[in-house]
């Protein structure tokens, strides 16, 4: 029988390969994108994710050149609408003015180009005001 | 009625108090009659919170709209299987929902071992007590299920995505895996508390584990398969906070389910063991945290909650309870027996463990990151789909490897040369595959490539195991019935093989093409044309549901629809989409008009052929299979414990 | 409020409190009153019984695995005197502690 058990080299030896390929990951790959709500966009510009109530009208046509394009504006206090033009799928039904949604893309020059858009489902677990 | 369920309620709170604080005194002062009222206040706990349920159910099947609850979640046209799935339908209901299932479970537990372990059970009942005081707390002064108001003339009904079969057994299959996970937690707790940190405790809560570790994975499989048909974007799984909340706890669960099997053979891993189970427990308290608070974004998650704070609170709390206890009790965890090879089933356990773990710390690195940069940084910044798919192929084909090695490796030791001895007819198999899956195109995917041979081996030593094993028993039945644990174990690996196929198919070999068409006109794609047959708008009782019809003709020949509906009550839309399961060429035809115009007859339609994703729902139904067969109970291994663990005195 | 809920809600309550002392109305005075914990007699003879499944579930794993082919006939032979020998000396020590046999 062995005197000394191998599981410590085995774990020591995991745990390297491990954080070496976490390290491989992050210094190769693109890395995270900013999440930041109306308000915050000024002074940044390229890839962003930006959190925020649909301010309508909503014109156009997300599968059409121009676009599909609507405004945000900050879920929570005041701010000013930024504008959006969304090229991709069409939003789910969900869309619609007033909802909370997150737009990814890039932002330049003022306005938001959107590739994707997460619409949160309206809330389950939040009262919402019954009829009277 | 809401005034019974309020005091429903706070019997329940208080039965909990009295559990916790008397159980603990009972158990640290060693008064066996104290310790039984204890346990009789636990059940208790468990009666008043099944009257509460009972009151809440009741008013969701009467439409009764004083209860707020009920107008919030159901209205006048809603049918009754739908109005009770309601129950868990919002935060208060889905709660109460929580604390049923925890009292059950633990009243349950405790009766049923009761005999058992005695001093052990008179700690688990102030534990489980504890969890329960928590969420007692929460619904009787933070979210209660019984507000009151003027009953108004409707409620507002139920989402209409909701109302789906699927979505009804999604929420309380997750629970029971959820909840399930307290129990090993309790008990874990309960043996270091009272010194008895040998195996019993694991012994005696192995199937919960499974029973639970199943009822999660079944839960996560609805989900993903209700997010395939219903949401419709073409996946099952967006690597949302809210699915990773469920996976996590899954993960950890599963590698704890492995090593407690190095545990009951060689004494070892004891620590590791404890790590994982109150890990396991602490995620999933800690998803429910997630799903609820608002805290990241998600497509499940709402606006700041003040319940977050409390979760968060609970999280952090347990989380020192654990690690404390762990400290305390570290000179009574010492292994009887250490790992002697590097090449031995004990060491691939260990290296299943690793890979386990590691892909749920990169999850919750994951999910966390945007908390953590918004504390550092001051600015929140979120990671994408691309992680995660890496670390998914990082870990997840070693582990898919893993699944074939295992079971065909010697426990303490081997050489190579006898581990590829038996390996050999698998390996030949995996390498015929390969060959054949390159020359039939299927290197056009490098980690599906991988995918599938790795899954062909896996499937090879399962039969290979299965075949010598029936060679030596003489029949299947008897080979299986004599060890179900670990027989059981292997139809779920096999399920686990059909699932990973299904994912490697389609996502790295499935093919996207989206078009703008008119009336007559068509698209290719993988030998299907689709043609516009134009839009077709249907007025039905409470929804108004426009399609648009596509002709397909060439590898199939049928029609597809897809499009929208609008409800009308409540007034909300939804997304309908059209999936052709093509069973002969194992794949789904699967179409998305969005933008579809009535008048003009125009639609916009993205069309996605997905090969073999059904596998991912027959592995679901295989993985349902193996884990009853492991679950089964075995009357003579129960015999033995109770005579074993019952001391003589009655 | 209901007069009905308002009764029924006092004899449950009543019922719990009857049930949460059970065990002291059905055993007033006892001499006892510890759990039941296993004595360290009990324990010594859990501990050595455990000890003999193991070790026998370990042979019988053994000559299982050799029959279906995971073991070469070297490792067999390797392996089987040790665990054939702890499997022995488990026994012979339940022998020795004169346990009476299992129910």
């Amino acid at each position: 029988m062995p005197t000394r058990s191998p599981a410590r080299l085995i774990i020591a030896l995991s745990v390297a390969a491990v954080l070496a390929v976490f390290l491989v990951y992050t210094a190769l790959a693109g890395g995270s994108t900013p999440q930041l709500t109306p308000s915050q966009l000024a002074g940044h510009t390229g890839k962003v994710s930006a959190v925020g109530a649909v301010v309508g009208p909503l014109l156009g046509d997300s599968h059409s050149a121009a676009g599909l394009r609507f405004g945000l504006k900050n879920i929570t206090g005041k701010s000013a609408v930024v504008p959006v033009v969304y090229h991709g799928d069409k939003p789910p039904p969900l869309f619609a003015v007033g909802r909370h949604v997150v737009v990814s893309g890039s932002y330049a020059n003022g306005k938001v180009t959107g590739t994707d858009i997460l619409t949160k489902c309206p809330s389950k677990y939040q009262a919402s005001k019954p009829t009277a | 009625m809401a005034d019974l369920g309020r005091a429903a309620l706070a019997v329940t709170l208080l039965l909990s108090v009295y559990a916790l604080v008397v159980g603990s005194y009972a158990a640290f002062s060693n008064r066996r009659r104290l310790a039984t009222s204890a346990r009789n206040a636990l059940l208790c706990a468990f009666g008043s919170t099944l009257l509460a349920a009972g009151i809440l159910a009741s008013a969701l099947y009467r439409h009764d709209f004083s209860f707020v609850y009920v107008a919030q979640h159901t209205n006048r046209t809603l049918s009754r299987a739908y109005s009770l799935s309601a129950f868990w339908g919002g935060q208060e209901g889905s709660l109460l929902l929580w604390l049923l299932v925890l009292t059950g479970y633990g009243a349950l537990a405790v009766l049923v071992n009761r005999r058992l372990l005695r001093d052990l059970i008179a700690w688990v009942v102030p534990v489980i007590a504890g969890i329960a005081t928590f969420f007692a707390v929460v619904l009787v002064a933070v979210a209660s299920p019984f507000g009151t108001q003027t009953t108004p003339v409707d409620g507002v009904g139920l989402t209409p995505s909701l109302q789906n079969p699927y979505m009804v057994a999604h929420p309380p299959m997750l629970y029971l895996g959820y909840v399930g996970l307290s129990i090993p937690f309790a008990f874990a707790a309960g043996a270091l508390l009272s010194g008895n940190t040998d195996e019993r405790w694991i012994v005696a809560t192995r199937r919960w584990t499974l029973a639970a570790w199943m009822f999660l994975g079944l839960g996560q499989l609805i989900g993903s398969h209700w997010a395939y048909v219903e949401v419709g974007w073409g996946g099952y799984y967006a690597w949302d906070p809210v699915e990773n909340a469920a996976l996590m706890p899954w993960l950890a669960a599963t590698a704890f389910l492995h090593s407690v099997m190095i545990q009951e053979r060689k004494g070892m891993l004891k620590v590791w063991n404890m790590v994982l189970v109150a890990l396991a427990f602490e995620l999933s308290i800690f998803g429910t945290f997630l799903t609820r608070s608002g805290i990241v974004q998600s497509i499940h998650s709402f606006s700041q909650s003040s319940i977050g704070g409390w979760f968060l609170g609970f999280v952090v709390l347990s989380s020192l309870f654990a690690v404390g206890l762990i400290l305390w009790r570290l000179p009574l965890l010492k292994a009887r027996t250490k790992l002697e090879s590097a090449l031995s089933r004990e060491a691939t356990f260990l290296y299943n463990n690793l890979l386990l773990v590691a892909l749920c710390l990169t999850i919750l690195w994951g999910v966390l990151f945007p908390i953590v940069t918004q504390l550092f940084r001051g600015e929140t910044r979120t990671i994408g789909r691309p992680y995660y798919d890496f670390f998914l192929r990082g870990f997840g084909l070693p582990l898919l490897l893993l699944m074939g090695i295992g079971p065909l490796i010697a426990w303490r030791r081997t050489s190579w040369r006898a581990l590829l001895r038996v390996l050999a007819w698998p390996i030949g198999v995996a390498l015929v595959a390969g060959i054949a899956l390159v020359a039939a195109g299927a290197g056009s995917s490098k980690p599906g490539l991988i995918a599938y041979t790795f899954s062909a081996f896996v499937l090879a030593t399962i039969a290979v195991e299965l075949i010598r094993g029936t060679r030596v028993t003489g029949s299947l039945f008897v080979l299986i019935s004599r060890n179900r644990r670990r027989y059981g174990g292997y139809v779920v690996h096999a399920a686990v093989v059909l699932a990973a196929i299904g994912i490697a198919g389609s996502s790295a070999f499935g093919h996207t093409v989206e078009r703008r068409l008119a009336l007559g006109q068509s698209m290719k794609i993988d030998g299907y044309t689709l043609t516009n047959r134009g839009v077709r708008v249907t007025p039905k009782a409470n929804v108004v549901e426009t399609r648009a019809i596509l002709a397909v003709t060439g590898r199939w020949n049928g029609t597809v629809e897809s499009g929208s509906n609008q409800y009308l009550n409540p007034p909300e839309p939804s997304q309908e989409v059209g999936i052709k399961t093509d069973w002969w060429r194992a794949q789904d035809l699967y179409v998305i008009a969005d933008d579809l115009n009535v008048n003009t007859q125009v639609i916009y339609t993205k069309v996605l052929v997905k090969p073999l994703v059904n596998l991912l729902w027959i592995g679901g139904v295989v993985f349902l299979f193996g884990s009853l067969i492991a679950l089964w109970p075995d009357a003579r291994e129960q015999r033995r414990l109770v005579t074993r663990l019952a001391p003589a005195r009655a | 409020m209901n007069v009905t809920v308002l009764v029924l809600g006092i004899l449950l309550a009543a019922g719990v409190v009857v049930v949460v002392a059970l065990p002291f109305l059905r055993e007033p005075q006892v001499s006892d009153d510890r759990l039941d914990a296993p004595t360290a007699d009990e324990e010594r003879r859990l501990t050595l019984r455990e000890e003999r499944d193991r070790a026998l579930a370990a042979l019988r794993e053994l000559e299982f695995d050799h029959r279906t082919g995971k073991i070469t006939d070297e490792d067999y032979r390797r392996d089987l005197g040790p665990l054939r020998r702890a499997a022995a000396g488990a026994l012979k020590r339940i022998d020795d502690a004169e346990l009476p046999p299992e129910e």
